[in-house]
């Protein structure tokens, strides 16, 4: 007999979001969204010349989406409408406000080379273009954690990261991934505040950036990433807090040093390395123990590794001593 | 007769009262309007919380204004403002108490718990209790009673507000330059009255800048200790990110810059033709 054991990802059928109501969903969405900004935003429009519509049918990637979904990664909670998860973002590049999405227009997103570097066979740069022609794509729902106590239910698009790692082909004496966001003080102002350690640095074990979740988002909602979402390429590790998941992403740099990460040197009484969602492991100023659901008036329970342990739990055995839960 | 606020004592319409009542309301409407719109975005009730937490400190330190204000400028009508701005500094902070605890899903339990365990809550809740104090003690009645004790107990206003401050720093993810804004105000404040004491006439541009001068150099090594100490970020940096404009001006320049517009009130008073106020000790 075939013994099913459920895991986190899985739901009963009924309780999934049926496609045509998602993609309905996306069309009053839509609608809502263009009464206020016929009315509303036309100034803005005008002062700020390209819209975000427009820039998108200039991306060359865009006949790459929507993707396939990967029935494998299905979640218990509706999607979060994309107007909310495409204009509630974190981008300190751009300011410090989570109201930037205007602002991240003026990310210049081709060319775009990706450097693999550090202890690999062979260094190389690859366009993103190419990057994008030499990956399987595809389409994964993952739940998305904040640190800030807030979350929502993306559809990504992209490529599993483990996909990178085999193209780059690191030494067998590399133990960590680092990833930079691009720096370009000329179109991202908040890097011009100068006391921040630009560029934006994250990083995983090699476990952990080999580990089927690790994902590297290209798009999102079926189309090309929005640039306020981290275009062209950005990473999601969803059962680590979202400031893991960096953006607009430069560099991959294999190496045998554990990389000083961004939030983790800014603050780091409050953010380190690890950064594994854990309910019972408060922020100093607020508790982890629930999460509020964009769009919805709901608080709901937060869950050990974001809901995926069965995943990843395996990979921090034997680390109690490290800090992994914040 | 109904009293409206916007009217003074004899139940005629003041300008100046109702420019403060429309001031304190004008936030609250606009909070409104973006509620009722959508305009508050994915997260509105942590929109409001931080909307409302901001017009508390400013609306509290524009009431503490009034009195050098009135000192600088000779301008003693304004003074009719000071209450009803300090009233409705404790309705925001109300109205900002209430949003956190509807952030918290309406769970007294849970949001007492919070205020207990955070640091940065219950200092909040220390300033939101001493301002209920002394809204409960702004009537005609309790001015009477209380007599010179309400002076030594409203003059804990300004502690109320570094409170606040305080509250505003440590809230802060990373970036507290608006916090570090309003502990500039708060400082610049702090040394009119401070020159005030040491007898220095308030009415004059020397005693003035001297503040402005002490006050913005106050800010910009207070923001750098700040850094210095509550984060990963070196104070030298931040020191001497006042000394280039970019991406903007520093807040320490923007404390500066407020003393000296205030160093300039007196003249344009030379002009208006009022002659300067009397030096009194009296505090109004
Ligand atoms: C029981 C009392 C209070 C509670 C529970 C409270 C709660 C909060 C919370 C939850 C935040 C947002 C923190 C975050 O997002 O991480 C906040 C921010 C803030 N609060 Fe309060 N607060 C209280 C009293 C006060 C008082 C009395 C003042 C002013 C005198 C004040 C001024 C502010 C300011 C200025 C902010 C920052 C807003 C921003 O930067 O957007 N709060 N407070």
């Amino acid at each position: 007999m075939l013994i099913k054991r459920k895991r986190g990802w899985e739901l009963p059928e009924s309780q999934a979001t049926p496609e045509s109501v998602f993609r309905q969903r996306r069309r009053l969405i839509a609608g809502l969204a263009a009464g206020p900004i016929l009315l509303g935003a036309g100034a803005l429009l005008a002062g700020r010349g390209a819209s975000p519509a427009a820039a998108e049918e200039a991306d060359p990637s865009a006949k790459l989406y929507p993707a396939k979904q990967n029935m494998r990664y299905r979640l218990d909670r509706p999607v979060t409408g994309e107007e909310l998860a495409t204009t509630y973002n974190n981008y300190y590049e751009f300011g410090s406000s989570k109201n930037i999405w205007r602002e991240a227009q003026d990310l210049p997103i081709r060319p775009w080379t990706v450097s693999i570097k550090g202890m690999v066979e062979k260094p190389f740069e690859i366009a993103i273009d190419d990057l994008l022609a030499k990956m399987p794509l595809e389409e994964r729902l993952y739940r998305h954690r904040c640190v800030e106590a807030w979350s929502m239910a993306v559809p990504w698009s992209g490529f599993a990261l483990a996909r990178l790692v085999e193209l780059a082909k690191p030494l067998s004496a590399a133990k960590y991934l680092k990833m930079v966001t691009l720096e370009d003080s000329d179109v991202m102002p908040g890097q011009r505040a100068g006391w921040y350690p630009w560029p934006y640095t994250e990083g995983l074990t090699i476990a952990e950036a080999t580990n089927e979740l690790a994902f590297i988002a290209t798009g999102l909602y079926g189309k090309p990433i929005p640039r306020q979402n981290g275009a062209p390429l950005r990473l999601a590790t969803p059962w680590k807090y979202g400031f893991k998941s960096v953006k607009s992403i430069v560099s991959f740099e294999f190496t045998d040093q554990r990389p000083q990460t961004f939030w983790e040197e800014i603050q780091p009484a409050e953010y380190g390395f690890w950064a594994n969602v854990n309910p019972k492991v408060p922020h100093p100023r607020w508790s982890q123990a629930s999460e509020r659901v964009l769009g919805t008036d709901e608080r709901v329970p937060t869950q050990l590794f974001n809901g995926y342990a069965d995943y990843v739990a395996d990979l921090y055995k034997g680390m109690e001593g490290e800090k992994l839960y914040m | 007769m109904i009293d409206f606020p916007w009217n003074d004592r004899a139940g005629r319409f003041s300008t100046v009262r109702g420019a403060a009542f429309a001031l304190a309301l004008a936030p609250a409407c606009w909070l409104a309007f973006e509620a009722a719109t959508g305009g508050l975005g994915a997260k509105p009730l942590t929109e409001a919380t931080h909307q409302t937490g901001l017009w508390t400190i400013r609306l509290l330190l524009v009431t503490l204004a009034l009195t050098p204000l009135r000192r600088i400028t000779g301008w003693n009508r304004c003074i009719v403002a000071r209450r009803l701005l300090g009233l409705s500094v404790f309705a925001y902070a109300v109205g900002h108490l209430a949003l956190y605890v509807a952030d918290q899903g309406w769970d007294l339990g849970q949001a007492a718990s919070e205020i207990a365990l955070r640091f940065y809550l219950t200092v909040g809740f220390v300033a939101l209790v001493g301002l209920a104090l002394l809204a409960a003690t702004s009537t005609d009645a309790a001015i009477r009673r209380l007599g010179r004790r309400w002076q030594q107990l409203h003059r804990t206003v300004y502690a109320l507000a570094a409170l606040g401050v305080l509250h505003f720093f440590l809230q802060s993810k990373i970036d507290a330059s608006e916090a570090t804004l309003m502990m500039g105000f708060w400082l610049l404040l702090m040394g009119w009255r401070a020159a005030q004491r040491a007898g220095a006439p308030l009415g004059a541009p020397r005693t003035l800048t001297v503040v402005a001068l002490a006050a913005g150099l106050a800010t910009a090594g207070l923001e750098a200790l700040w850094y210095g100490l509550a984060t990963g970020i070196p104070w030298r940096l931040v020191l001497a990110a006042n000394l280039t404009l970019t991406p903007w001006p520093r807040p320490a320049w923007w404390v500066l810059g407020a003393g000296l517009a205030a160093a300039l009130l007196p003249l344009a008073r030379a002009r208006l033709g009022r002659r300067p106020l009397s030096v009194s000790p009296s505090r109004a």
